[in-house]
């Protein structure tokens, strides 16, 4: 069970972070809580009493997204449901819907946040991957002698290990920033106890770009999750691709390649096993979901029907 | 505790509550609104009881903070239909049967109602997928989608909506024919009250102390501190049991506390009685056991050597009960045998989880009647057991069975309704305690891990001639059901087939694992894996279709069963024909064909979960692109 001895709700960045700064030793802020309570549970933390609990999501700032310098902005507010609803996120991302559709469900989505799940930092998130494969950062606030100062660190960087961040106290993380891979096909291999709602034992996120007739990959993507302490970008992989005609042999090459790499670093053989299919699996949904694929594949479809 | 002051909307009426600055959206409305229609089954986002729109966006209220519903307009299943008709989700839920125990149910009312809002044209892939954040546990799911496709169709027009009234003639009888059941609106509404729904003035939060160990002698409890806790009204342990302790549903092993020592991990040690629930969890947390280890049991096999730790004094070989069955000459029946198959087979433990956790109410009333509403699934048993528990005589003694939202006979042990009753007794005030679903799990029974060693006597031309059965149940920390358990088990063992001879031991034995007790088919499912399994290894071997292997065995009016009862009717034949025709199975023996078989997969056979339904391109992306334009 959780409690506490304060419960805030800032309307502004500013307003959070002077609460963050002077909250005693031991408060949280909170985004989604879709971490913090389960935590606070028998088996797990148990009851756990908080100072002070600064809950986020009122913050107008923190919600939204915008474009620079080839990047996407995404606000801090950003849940996983935003994924799967809002088209110019699901063309600029395109691994992240289908990360989105195996993550947790609907209701859970309709409030867990990206930067949630990249600051709990889970060797298992299922979002670490396909921010590192979208060469992702995330932006972190403080306050110092009252001005907002802001840092941004990779996410490469920012995971340490499993809940370890380079956070710093007074940190708020404010948006996490992300390569724009419209045109790319997106995909996402999950595997768990069961196949809906729930953690992943291991995870892959891919990202693939082919010319426009798809002989040969252009950029290629790959990030693993769940086999080691923190999320995993393999590119051996990716460079082995880069260029090579998109054919099976090369997959699969690049599929046996990562599995070697990660068989030096993970101590689960279930887990090396399953690289190899994951990275095929993906290679191949990812050409099989690239956008002008998709036109063609509806564009057969109609003929079939009207056939 | 710190307070805050919210105001909001909830189903159209503006609200405005003090609420304790940790509390989460379903607090507020089960406890301070009383809109108890969304339920708490697991507290930690897995289930989907709690699920209500806030702004309309459908949410699990028990990840909620409550301090989130400042400002918000918010609507829970009792604001779907008001004061008015059914909606049409759910008049179909009704027309379908799809609620059962009914727990799950306004959840999944309100999952259903979401997935439609958002795209009403839905699928039955992308219903399913939609809904996936609801678990049920009696249904299957397959009436409940069935009720949403019913609605959808309503909702969009295709369908008249007298179909969600329409009711199948009835013929002659009521069997085989669609019913509605008389308590489905109250469910579907979320009007129905389970024992954690109910409230009574003045009322206590009860919670338990449990053991952390497997194994160990109580050596002191120590309880000063927490009752000096303001708030505190009572705390309990074995020593106040007024009456004879004891309990069981067969023998009366388990102490209402654990006397003396605990026997598994999550047995109660002590309870407290508090004005709130906060209270009474850190009174829980001041109660201080000095434990001394005990050797520990874990595996059945270890309880029967000889030196094992004994568990409980007055079964010095750890046997909870031993069920032999004798039928002709096993000796004569093996020799008889061209081919003898003898193989090993494990079952493990099972949880039911029901999606009601345990929970009950007990108050002492103006006659000094002893009053205990609980889920339980065999009240006059409990009354009998409580009145000896507490020394009273049975028409001081009321079992009051609440709803149960879901049993499977994870119900029929009294493991908490004493503890309700010693507390009221000692309070004469009316208290609660609700299960947390960590506590469900460690607490209650659970399906018997068992072993089964077989060996079966065939002639080539695939009749029994003999079997030997055995089977080692681990029965865990107290006998519970055991007994019956390994009854039925020994009664099924060797399946609906006429054997000559046989021989069957069935064995529960205690370890210090979680108790073992009553689960659906009571002993039977471990007994019919290893049973149906040899079968079909046989009719492999023998080379026979499985169907004709177990022709040739079955019983038929006049055979003797295992425990020599005479029948004088069957109708596994009719049975099997029907499963034949309905699985379309290609006759043959079953492990030469391989890939080329024809009869996988057939239309009604259920595919695995694949999720991205609404990703294909389908309704979702053209109403996401129009929202964009
Ligand atoms: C039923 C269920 C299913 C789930 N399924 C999945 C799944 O499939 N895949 C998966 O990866 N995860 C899953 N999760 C875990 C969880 O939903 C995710 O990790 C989620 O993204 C966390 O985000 P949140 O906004 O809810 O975080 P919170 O719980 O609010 O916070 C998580 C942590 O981040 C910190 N924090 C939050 N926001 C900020 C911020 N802006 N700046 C600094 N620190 C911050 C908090 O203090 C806390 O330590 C599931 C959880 C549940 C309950």
């Amino acid at each position: 069970m959780l409690t506490c001895d304060a419960y805030h709700r800032p309307r502004t960045l500013a307003e959070a972070l002077a609460l963050w700064a002077d909250a005693p030793e031991g408060s949280r802020l909170v985004s989604g809580a879709t971490d913090i309570y389960p935590w606070a549970r028998d088996g797990r933390a148990g009851d756990v009493h908080l100072p002070a609990m600064i809950d986020l999501s009122g913050i107008g700032e923190l919600r939204g997204y915008g474009f620079g310098k080839g990047r996407l902005h995404l606000a801090a507010g950003t849940v996983y449901q935003d994924f799967l609803t809002d088209p110019v996120l699901r063309q600029n991302l395109p691994c992240m819907p289908h990360v989105a559709i195996w993550f947790a469900d609907d209701q859970i989505r309709e409030v867990a946040t990206l930067a949630g799940n990249l600051v709990n930092a889970s060797p298992v998130a299922d979002g670490t991957p396909a921010v590192v494969a979208l060469n992702g950062a995330i932006e972190l606030a403080r306050l110092e002698d009252g001005e907002i100062r802001r840092r941004t660190v990779e996410i490469e960087e920012f995971i340490h290990g499993p809940g370890r961040t380079a956070i710093r106290k007074g940190e708020i993380a404010t948006q996490v920033t992300l390569d724009t891979c419209c045109g790319y096909g997106g995909a996402f291999q999950k595997v768990g106890q069961r196949r809906s709602l729930v953690i992943s034992v291991a995870c892959c996120a891919a990202l693939v770009r082919t010319d426009p007739e798809g002989r040969t990959f252009e950029d290629v993507r790959l990030a693993l999750g769940g086999v080691g302490p923190g999320p995993m970008r393999l590119r051996e992989a990716e460079r082995m691709l880069r260029g090579e005609r998109v054919e099976p042999e090369a997959i699969l090459r690049a599929a046996h390649g990562a599995a070697d790499r990660v068989a030096s670093r993970s101590r689960l053989d279930y887990r090396r096993e399953v690289v190899v299919n994951f990275v095929r699996a993906a290679l191949e949904e990812a050409l099989a979901n690239r956008p002008n694929r998709a036109a063609a594949h509806d564009q057969s479809k109609e003929t079939m029907a009207n056939a | 505790m710190p307070d805050m002051d919210l105001s909001c909307t909830v189903n159209g009426r503006p609200v405005a509550r003090r609420v304790a600055a940790h509390a989460r959206l379903l607090d507020l409305l089960r406890d301070d609104l009383n809109l108890t229609g969304t339920k708490e089954g697991c507290g930690a986002g897995e289930c989907g009881t709690c699920s209500v729109f806030v702004d309309g966006k459908l949410v699990k209220s028990c990840l909620m903070p409550a301090g989130r519903a400042e400002g918000a307009v918010i609507e829970t299943v009792e604001g779907l239909a008001g004061r008015g008709p059914l909606t049409p989700v759910q008049k179909a839920f009704h027309k379908t049967g799809a609620s059962q125990c009914g727990y799950c149910i306004p959840g999944m009312v309100m999952a259903a109602t979401a997935c439609l809002r958002q795209n009403p044209e839905a699928d039955l892939d992308e219903i399913k997928e939609r809904m996936g954040g609801n678990i049920c546990r009696c249904t299957g799911y397959t009436k409940i989608l069935e009720a949403v496709e019913i609605a959808r169709d309503v909702i969009a027009g295709r369908a008249d909506a007298s179909v969600l009234d329409a009711d199948e003639t009835l013929g002659e009888s009521y069997i085989g024919h669609n019913v509605r059941r008389i308590d489905a609106p109250a469910k579907v509404t979320g009007r129905l009250r389970y024992a954690a729904d109910m409230k009574l003035v003045d009322m206590l939060q009860m919670q338990v102390l449990r053991s952390p160990h497997p194994h160990a002698r109580i050596v002191r409890i120590d309880t000063a501190e927490a009752e000096a806790m303001p708030g505190v009204e009572c705390v309990i342990t074995a020593d106040d049991v007024p009456g004879k302790d004891g309990f069981g549903v067969f023998v009366h092993d388990q102490p209402v506390m654990a006397r003396g020592k605990v026997r598994h991990v999550g047995e109660a040690v002590a309870a407290v009685a508090a004005e709130d629930l906060v209270t009474a969890r850190r009174a829980v947390a001041a109660i201080k056991v000095e434990y001394e280890l005990l050797p520990g049991l874990y595996d059945p096999e270890d309880a029967l050597k000889p030196g094992a730790p004994v568990i409980h004094d007055y079964a010095p070989d750890n046997v909870v009960k031993h069920i032999p069955l004798r039928k002709g000459d096993i000796a004569a029946g093996f020799a008889a045998a061209d081919v003898i198959l003898e193989h090993e087979f494990g079952t493990q433990q099972v949880e039911h989880a029901y999606l009601e956790p345990e929970a009950g109410i007990a108050f002492v009333d103006h006659d000094d009647v002893v009053t205990v509403h609980s889920p339980s699934q065999n009240i006059t048993h409990h009354r009998h057991m409580l009145a000896e528990i507490l020394g009273l005589p049975i028409n001081k003694v009321r079992m009051v069975m609440s709803p149960v939202g879901g049993g499977f006979g994870g119900k029929e042990d009294m493991i908490y309704q004493g503890m309700l009753a010693i507390a009221a007794m000692k309070t004469m005030r009316p208290v609660q305690l609700n299960f947390t679903r960590e506590e469900s799990l460690v607490a209650s029974a659970k399906r018997h891990p068992s072993r089964v060693a077989y060996k079966m006597g065939l002639t080539s031309d695939g009749r029994i001639t003999a079997v030997k059965f055995e089977m080692l149940s681990d029965g865990g920390a107290y006998g519970m059901s055991s007994e019956g358990v390994m009854r039925k088990a020994a009664i099924l063992s060797c399946g609906p087939y006429e054997i000559e001879n046989l021989q069957v031991d069935t064995r529960a034995v205690y370890t210090n694992n979680t108790p073992s007790g009553a689960f659906r088919t009571f002993g039977g499912m471990q007994a019919q894996f290893a049973t149906e399994s040899m079968m079909d290894m046989a009719a492999e071997r023998l080379g026979l279709d499985p169907f004709e292997i177990r022709r040739i065995n079955m019983y038929r009016a006049g055979s003797l069963t295992h425990t020599q009862h005479r029948l004088d009717r069957a109708s596994l034949d009719q049975v099997l024909d029907a499963a034949e025709a309905a699985s379309r199975w290609e006759t043959g023996v079953p492990s030469v064909r391989g890939a080329l078989r024809g009869d996988l997969g057939g239309p009604d056979t259920r595919r695995p979960c694949t999720l991205g339904a609404r990703l294909a391109g389908g309704p979702a992306t053209a109403a996401a692109t129009e929202a964009a334009e």
